[in-house]
């Protein structure tokens, strides 16, 4: 199969996607169009996907599509086939559970997003389709060939599970330990994820057949190896232990709150939206919205808060 | 008679976790249920928190609107603290929450409901060069004549019905759904440049906008406004009035009680003068707002005990949530519980909101001669009028208008802020005060109330959100809810294909992680 010049100006748009992924090193252009010409050859098979709502915001999918430089539709049909997502999916009520019913009795392989945590304490705080979500996450994750939780919900509880809360809401991971399901899983924190994170892992997994290199809590080393305060664009003010003291002025956040010390994501490196801004950037202290504790019950405060020297804490359930 | 009921759960292409249920007699609708099925009791589990935490955490209540909670959140603060931006800090909020809007509008009229008026399958008959278009032409034939499991996923399988017939408005649309998803990634940056990250922006804190606004960061929201610009008045635009001419019925489909409630939206640079007018409109009367009269009853919510006349916003602690063996057997019910969403009223009222509230109070108010001016003009164009708003098109229009005069107000203030001048006042945090923030989602009305006690924490905290207007169940009088109205009344061409009221249902833009939080 020879590839058409408009074939090859589409693969250079889906390769920018690539690019800003930070997967150049996975995947050279040269190899993209090999792919194109010849799919068994190199043994290049886009992944099935399921992508499930749990309890969470829908953000991880409307921050999805903003991948940079083409549509999200390109990729959509490109790189992966979509066979399930709860804001895009035409299909509606009941051939919703026929599509998930279908695809676990079929034996096809295929991966499960998962956005939003398991309300386990109260498993009819997430309904759909007149069962528990913890239902439909237990059959689909336990076919899967590997599990994705995109988001902090879904990675470690996030908002979901923020202390005062009553539904017992599960992170993926501690969802699967307590169902005792071995799927391999990827976590993707951040409140939203970074789109180019979820690419990158996708790419991984075509590529390789396989997740990429994870940490201790099962999130891709490439991205959340350094802290949000070793990168930060004011780091050079906190080594002068020049810290501001209200918003606006140059110093290290630290002072107001930051939680770039004890946050591990690569914002500062990519940023949001194309990079278009972050929020160190834009002025506001980091509130660890890819830790594992986020959300802490302080956030930004001012600097002579009497509860920032006391700390704030409260319990989670 | 023959009786028939007809359950779509969950509807897809909306926000969370929704059911609906409706009894059919005689292919017509009697009567209808809407439930949210999603509860995280996020609202109360703030109290004890600093207020300033609400500001982040309330946004992630949603993840298609966190900029109106932003605002909301803000404003209720400041309300408390007894403070205002200065002009920077008010404009900036307003670029970003206002590009948020637009974002949310198209995001609706493409990705959630024009799916359900074109038909993406006419790309088969595409013969042009447009590489989107070709692209989409190529997969679905490939897709379509393979022997997938699912083929052209997520768009097969959908359900059958009287999709756009003409060829030309139909490619033009698959054409801008792809282009559209570029101008929401466009409208996200322009958020991001002053909000820091989109969705859920950082910047907007009590006191303004942490961003300082650059002659550069300002002239980058000014490039990409006016494409989007570009894409509104050409593109969205003739979509909306493609569907509108080729479905003048569903200028008459679902009809609610027509009672509209919308929040004063869209200040100027000293928080005055709403591009948008509050107000109440009931039984074709408008009147001045009065929060006062806001209730929210749980008669048929999922938690215990029954709320008789309904509770003012701070009027209750938390309420507690029905365990697994309480919701089963409300379930077994006939006139059990059915929804996690509770029901708001104002004066006992049942009321709509969103983009036809929004644009029916201000047109009654007079307040904005821009808005009746555009109103008219479209109503001539389309041979309706003002009482055709409470519809299914009504609503989708709404939304253009509301983009359409939100862009010319977002370039007027664009050159109205000061480059270099930070946005920015903070106080400390009070004791022992109330305040209250309101302002409009896309999908309408948003009122978020704080209480904070004598520490300066949260003592208690309410939302009252668009989708719990909407989508509320009925009440302690079984009134029913603003959408079940709609729905009442509907004919039904094909049981197994109701996709008249899914259409209904999506006009009202429901979010169902906003409606119970």
């Amino acid at each position: 199969m020879t590839i058409t010049l408009d074939r090859r100006k589409f693969l250079q748009r889906i390769y920018q996607v690539v690019l800003a992924a930070g997967a150049a090193p996975l995947l050279s252009f040269d190899e993209l169009l090999a792919a194109e010409a010849n799919p068994a050859g190199v043994g290049w098979s886009r992944p099935n996907l399921v992508w499930l709502q749990g309890a969470g915001c829908s953000g991880c999918s409307t921050s999805f599509l903003n991948v940079e430089q083409i549509t999200i539709l390109d990729f959509l049909t490109y790189f992966s086939r979509v066979l399930y997502h709860p804001n895009l999916s035409s299909a509606t009520g009941e051939q919703v559970p026929q599509i998930l019913n279908k695809l676990t009795a079929s034996n096809k392989p295929y991966i499960l997003v998962m956005e939003g945590a398991i309300p386990v304490a109260m498993p009819h705080a997430c309904m759909m389709a007149d069962r528990p979500i913890s239902d439909w996450v237990n059959v689909l994750a336990a076919k899967a060939s590997a599990c994705i939780a995109v988001g902090t919900c879904a990675a470690s509880g996030g908002v979901s599970k923020m202390a005062g809360t009553l539904t017992g809401a599960a992170s993926l991971d501690d969802f699967l330990k307590q169902r005792g399901i071995k799927t391999p899983l990827v976590n993707l924190p951040a409140c939203p994820m970074h789109p180019e994170h979820l690419v990158y892992t996708l790419l991984h997994f075509i590529k390789s057949k396989g997740l990429p290199e994870l940490d201790d809590a099962r999130r891709p080393r490439q991205f959340f190896t350094h802290s949000v305060h070793e990168r930060c664009p004011r780091y050079p003010a906190f080594q002068a232990r020049d810290f501001a003291q209200r918003i606006g002025e140059e110093g290290c956040l630290l002072e107001l709150g930051c939680q770039g010390p004890v946050t591990y994501n690569d914002c500062v490196a990519i940023g949001y939206c194309g990079n278009t801004n972050n929020c160190v950037r834009a002025g506001h202290p980091c509130i660890g919205c890819a830790g594992e504790l986020f959300p802490r019950p302080l956030l930004y405060h001012t600097h002579d808060d009497p509860k920032a020297k006391t700390g704030l804490v409260l319990k989670r359930s | 008679m023959t009786a028939i009921k007809i359950t779509v759960d969950p509807l897809t292409r909306v926000e969370g976790h929704l059911k609906f249920e409706t009894r059919i007699e005689n292919g017509v609708v009697a009567s209808a249920r809407t439930s949210g099925m999603l509860f995280r009791g996020i609202e109360k589990a703030l109290i004890g928190y600093d207020p300033r935490t609400a500001l982040q955490l309330t946004q992630r209540v949603c993840g298609v609107c966190p900029y109106a909670h932003a605002e909301a959140s803000a404003l209720a603060l400041e309300d408390a603290m007894g403070i205002r931006p200065n002009a920077n800090g008010q404009l900036l909020r307003n670029l970003i929450v206002g590009a948020y809007q637009v974002q949310d509008c198209l995001f609706h009229f493409y990705q959630l409901s024009a799916l359900d008026f074109i038909d993406v399958t006419a790309v088969l008959e595409y013969r042009g060069a447009d590489p989107g278009l070709t692209a989409m032409r190529d997969w679905v034939r490939n897709e379509t004549r393979s022997q997938r499991i699912f083929p052209a996923a997520p768009f097969l399988p959908r359900y059958k019905g009287d999709f756009l017939k003409d060829k030309e408005a139909n490619l033009s649309a698959v054409h801008n759904y792809l282009e559209s998803f570029t101008v929401m990634a466009s409208l996200h940056k322009m958020v991001a440049l002053f909000g820091g990250k989109s969705p859920h922006p950082v910047a907007i804190e009590a006191g303004g906008v942490t961003t300082r606004p650059t002659i550069n960061n300002l002239a980058q929201y000014r490039t990409l406004l006016n494409q989007v610009e570009r894409f509104v008045q050409s593109c969205y635009r003739e979509d909306i009035l493609a569907v509108a001419k080729a479905f003048p019925g569903y200028f008459k489909e679902g009809r609610g009680y027509g009672n509209f409630l919308s929040f004063p939206y869209f200040p100027d640079s000293a928080g005055k003068n709403h591009l948008f007018a509050g107000g109440a409109t009931i039984e074709g009367r408008h009147t001045a707002l009065d929060l006062n009269a806001i209730t929210e009853d749980h008669t048929y919510s999922y938690y215990k005990n029954k709320s008789g006349g309904g509770i003012k916003p701070l009027g209750a602690n938390r309420l507690e949530p029905l365990d697994w063996q309480e919701f089963q057997r409300e379930e077994q019910l006939p006139d059990g519980k059915y929804s996690w969403s509770r029901a708001p009223r104002y004066g006992g009222k049942v009321m709509e909101t969103g983009a036809a509230a929004r644009v029916a109070n201000t047109y009654h108010s007079g307040r904005n001669p821009a808005l009746n001016h555009l109103v008219d003009q479209l109503n001539r164009d389309l041979g309706i009028g003002l009482k055709d708003y409470n519809s299914v098109l009504g609503r989708h229009l709404s939304r253009y208008i509301t983009v359409s005069l939100l862009l010319k107000r977002l370039k007027e203030q664009v050159e109205q802020v000061q480059p270099g001048v930070l946005g920015f006042n903070e106080k400390e945090m009070p004791r022992n005060v109330k305040g209250v923030g309101i302002t409009e989602a896309s999908r309408g009305a948003l009122g978020h109330w704080v209480e904070i006690d004598n520490k300066g924490l949260i003592k208690n905290y309410e939302m009252v959100m668009p989708t719990t207007w909407n989508m509320g169940p009925r009440d302690s009088s079984g009134q029913p809810g603003a959408v079940e109205k709609m729905l009442i009344g509907t004919r039904i061409a094909d049981p197994a294909n109701p996709l008249e009221l899914a259409r209904i249902v999506r006009s009202a833009d429901p979010c169902i992680a906003c409606s119970v939080h």
